[in-house]
């Protein structure tokens, strides 16, 4: 028989999929497993001993333990919710905007959103550290020049404001990428069907709330989940900012911060890779809870739409 | 009263002069059809009588009131779009009635209103669908249907039948011919389907480039084409246009001749020999090329012998030549 067997083992399948299951397993999948592998066990008179279930055991029970943890959650949760009630309502109005075709230079609007999202988070730290800081900051200027000099504060420095700064600096750097997407999606709407609205009366801003915004629903759910992760992992901006204690007395220690810290040591803490991996371990869960609230709760309710 | 009137309508994008001095009156009740080539600009004065688009210049006039200046909405008319348009997130019953809730009617009347017009329209099996899970057909109705319910004075169509294979575009065209007679109100409809056109029209609108090359009932248009363009526009197969193989003509003078009025004959001043048969059951149409190398469509009733190859001879009766100067005007027939 000449004709290969249907039901011969395709080896071409497993030779194109190799490359990408290989880098991917190399450098996702194995440090992945490696680091939940780390948070069971400990280190005792320098050698690894495995302790089960001990270090989560510690690190919620423990009361200097978990008090940090659950601080650094509900910073965490903070941070999430300032990015989803700031964030992308303001990205998209500002998509909302910029797909009205009678706006002029949307292009440059468009652009000039856009490009704090590529700049590195060291300097966006560490410029706004700089325009918020009280003694050479221009912020304090700007303010007097307008004559509400007496509505600043050294918003940094502060427990009660600092969070919430850093947030809004976040949400900053970052709001051009839900921007970008709703745009995206505002742009695949057909214009027969804003047309046929207009026919109907519904123009503006109930054109908005009653044809665009529910068929860029989907659109909105993937950006929230996006901004969820996003923001459970964040690390890179508090650490810019405010440095590895995530100060003032850690009221912006966020669950990066917290693990970096755990995990590297810092100033007189030594580091603990396996306290530090079992914090790893606990925003693993958190995030992938949250993603499967998000994939099996809220994602079905959402109907694509096929224009 | 006029449903319809337009006074020197002009319409600019930019440079692009798509509209020019279009005038033109639609009566109450009347049922018009614009046809012409793609690009004519048919879409573009639909959507200028919308509101959709506002007119460079000139006046658009509904029921009598001068709307330039009002919104599409607040204009009386109801458009019915060639992609359907339809509200993908809704529910055909919300699709039909959004339009009324918007103008803030009751919801008593919004309900009445939609399903009397499903029942118009066989679509109350499917009043909690949404427009994704509906058949092509189906959609169009509900589009109907939506303009139904708004009670319009005056019904807009582009091209509603252009997404529809051909028997669905049969019935609907049935069902929408039903529909002006149960309605009476006044429609204007866009396509490029001559048969639409000629089933359809009380006036038909024939326009190329911007301008109105014609109007008036299909029959006019059919047996007094006004120029070369008109003639050669209606009527299937087109109209054959001849210079030299007849002759006697003027210099620059064209022959139009309907192919269902060339017959053979022994005696025929046009020679020529068959290049091509089409055997449709009914008809018969043949390709001849003329002597003069010209190629003729002759539409023959019932079914015929003739194979490619034959040599014929053809004849007409003058009384249905038309003659077209050289601008394609028509032209007197040449004094004998
Ligand atoms: N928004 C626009 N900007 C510039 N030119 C336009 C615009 N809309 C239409 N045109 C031009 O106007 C002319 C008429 O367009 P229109 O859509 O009215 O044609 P139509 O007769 O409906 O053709 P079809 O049968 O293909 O639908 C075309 O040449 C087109 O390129
Ligand atoms: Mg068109």
């Amino acid at each position: 028989m000449a004709t290969p067997s249907k039901s011969g083992f395709k080896w071409h399948i497993v030779v194109f999929l190799a490359p990408a299951v290989i880098v991917y397993t190399a450098v996702m999948i194995y440090p992945l497993f490696a680091t939940l592998r780390l948070s069971f066990y400990s280190e005792v008179e320098q050698e690894r001993i495995w302790v089960g279930l001990q270090n989560f055991a510690t690190l919620f029970g423990d009361a200097i333990w978990s008090e940090q943890f659950w601080n650094a959650l509900g910073n965490n949760a903070w941070f999430f919710l300032i990015h989803m009630l700031v964030q992308n309502p303001i990205g998209i109005a500002l998509a909302a905007i910029l797909s009205s075709p009678k706006l002029r230079f949307s292009a440059f609007y468009r652009s000039a959103i856009f490009i704090p999202t590529i700049l590195s988070f060291v300097i966006v730290g560490f410029a706004w550290k700089l325009i918020l800081s009280p003694i050479w900051g221009i912020a304090p200027d700007m303010l007097d020049a307008i004559g509400l000099k007496f509505l600043y504060q050294p918003w940094l420095g502060k427990e009660e404001y600092a969070l919430t700064t850093l947030s809004l600096v976040s949400v900053w750097q970052f709001v051009g990428i839900p921007m970008m997407l709703i745009y995206a999606a505002l742009l695949s709407i057909p214009d027969e069907i804003l047309e046929a609205g207009e026919c109907d009366g519904i123009t503006g801003l109930s054109a908005f709330f009653k044809i665009k915004l529910p068929l860029i629903l989907p659109s909105i759910g993937i950006i929230s989940v996006l901004t969820f992760v996003a923001n459970f992992n964040a690390f890179d901006l508090i650490y810019a900012a405010q440095g590895a204690l995530a100060g003032p007395d850690f009221s912006t220690d966020i669950l990066g911060t917290f693990m970096y810290r755990t995990f590297f040591g810092f100033q007189l803490q030594l580091g603990d890779p396996h306290m530090g991996s079992t914090i790893a371990s606990a925003m693993f869960g958190i995030i992938l809870i949250g993603v499967c609230i998000y994939l099996f709760g809220i994602q079905r309710r959402l109907r694509n739409y096929q224009f | 009263m006029t449903a319809l009137k337009l006074e020197n309508v002009n319409k600019s994008f930019g440079s692009v002069h798509v509209l020019k001095d279009i005038n033109l009156t639609v009566e109450d009740g009347e049922f018009v059809v614009f046809v012409g080539p793609s690009g004519c600009g048919k879409s573009t004065l639909l959507r200028v009588i919308a509101g959709l688009e506002d007119a460079t210049s000139g006046t658009v006039a509904i029921g009598g009131d001068v709307v330039n200046a009002v919104p599409p909405a607040k204009r009386g008319i109801a458009m019915v779009f060639q992609s359907y348009a339809l509200y993908p997130h809704l529910s055909v019953k919300d699709n039909m009635g959004l339009g009324l809730k918007q103008e803030g009617k009751s919801n008593a009347v919004v309900d009445e209103r939609v399903s009397k017009a499903s029942a118009m329209l066989d679509l109350d099996n499917y009043l909690t669908r949404r427009p994704a899970e509906l058949s092509g057909g189906q959609r169009q109705r509900v589009a109907i249907g939506r303009a139904i319910v708004r009670d319009p004075k005056l019904f807009l169509f582009d091209e509603p039948l252009s997404n529809l294979d051909a028997a669905l575009r049969m019935n609907t065209r049935v069902e929408i011919a039903a529909l002006h007679r149960t309605l009476s109100a006044s429609m204007i409809y866009v396509t490029h389907d001559q048969i639409e056109a000629m089933t359809l029209a009380d006036k038909i609108v024939v326009l190329r480039d911007g301008r109105v090359e014609q109007v008036g009932s299909p029959m006019e248009l059919y047996n007094n084409p006004a120029n070369q363009f008109v003639a050669g526009f209606l009527g299937s197969p087109s109209m054959n246009f001849l210079s030299q193989s007849v002759t006697g003509l003027e210099n620059g003078t064209t022959l139009g001749i309907r192919p269902e009025h060339l017959r053979f004959d022994a005696n025929g001043q046009i020679s020529g020999q068959v290049t091509h048969v089409e055997r449709l059951g009914g008809d018969t149409n043949l390709l001849v090329k003329t002597d003069a190398d010209e190629v003729l469509t002759v539409r023959l009733f019932g079914q015929d012998p003739t194979e490619v190859g034959d040599d014929v001879r053809l004849s007409y009766e003058n009384a249905n030549a038309f003659f077209f100067d050289q601008n394609g005007q028509r032209a007197l027939p040449r004094a004998a």
